[in-house]
């Protein structure tokens, strides 16, 4: 009697330990495959030549096209000494909601390629925003800038209200 | 039934005697994160990690971020290295160009500048390159105060940090 109840007792046991050798190999497999298709976001930076945040700002004196975007919030302005003023009409629903505004970015570059065609020697440019104009526009009018032969960019200030 | 008892128990004695855990898998992953991660942070410097709440404009530029001063403009304050130095509130409100708590912070930061080059035996240095990392939504009127305020300074090589894009 006693014999059979130390049999009962060793029944079958069970390894009480936790294999995780499968899902650590699942890991070795799966995270390469994850970096590998992951995007990383990458930082650089755009160098400021001169700038000046001073609305007495004044041209280099030995700049005779003194090329000057305007960013208003209805309109990109182009103009500059011996050239015709040209006049980018923006869509307002598209700057009001913060999105890309394709067609005047095309016609902006277009007209700063037309420019820098006319004048070879030029790299300057002076970019007039308004107080409110949002950091975005005017990096996105700097690389418009760049993209089309103008890499050096001042930063200039006009007040709300001044012509 | 007696055999299997006897051999679940020396079994039960095996698996007592080897409870080992086994690292070599693990290792594995943590030597390929390890290689992705270097791979990704080449360049030194906090240009890279710019702290939360501020998003980066997009951009064409390519120019790579070096060491340099690292001002951060949020929504609602201006960082200097880290510390809070204004809030935008305070400097939208203000008439003046020069953001007070900025200049005080760049006046410590020159001194030591100084000291440290005097230590050293060094009358010139190079311009030191100040690097702005600005939310895209913040306006203009309050970068061209910080930039302003660094000029004034004599910081004149400003750098803006943006995300670069294909």
């Amino acid at each position: 009697m006693a014999e059979r109840r130390r049999r009962k007792r060793w029944g079958e046991t069970v390894s009480a330990d936790l294999n995780v050798m499968p899902l650590m190999n699942l890991f070795v497999v799966l995270i390469p495959l994850l970096l590998l298709s992951a995007v990383f976001v990458e930082v650089s930076v755009i160098e400021m030549n001169q700038s000046s945040s001073d609305e007495h700002f004044e041209p280099p004196k030995d700049e005779p096209l003194a090329l000057a975007i305007r960013i208003h919030d209805g309109s990109y302005v182009v103009e500059g000494n011996g050239i015709q003023s040209r006049t980018i009409i923006r869509t307002a629903a598209l700057v009001d909601s913060g999105e890309p505004d394709e067609k005047a970015w095309k016609e902006l570059s277009r007209a700063l390629a037309d420019i820098v065609s006319a004048y070879p020697g030029n790299e300057n440019v002076q970019i007039v925003a308004e107080e409110t104009t949002h950091y975005e526009e005017i990096i996105t009018v700097m690389d418009i800038s760049r993209d089309a032969g103008l890499p050096q960019a001042a930063l200039v200030a006009k007040r709300m209200g001044a012509i | 039934m007696k055999r299997r008892n006897r051999r679940n128990s020396r079994l039960l004695r095996g698996i007592a005697q080897k409870s080992e855990l086994r690292m070599t898998s693990m290792m594995d992953i943590l030597t390929v994160l390890l290689l992705f991660l270097l791979k990704s942070f080449v360049v030194g410097g906090e240009a890279i990690n710019p702290p939360p709440g501020i998003e980066l404009p997009n951009s064409s530029a390519e120019s790579q971020p070096e060491i340099s001063l690292i001002i951060a403009i949020d929504d609602e304050s201006i960082f200097l290295g880290g510390e809070r130095v204004a809030t935008i509130r305070e400097t939208v409100e203000s008439d003046d160009l020069i953001i007070e708590g900025l200049d005080a912070k760049l006046q410590s930061v020159i001194e030591q500048r100084d000291d440290l080059a005097s230590r050293r035996g060094q009358t010139e240095f190079e311009d030191e390159i100040v690097t702005i990392q600005g939310d895209r939504r913040i306006e203009f009127r309050v970068l061209r105060k910080v930039m302003y305020t660094l000029n004034y300074n004599g910081f004149d090589n400003i750098a803006l940090a943006v995300i670069k894009t294909s």
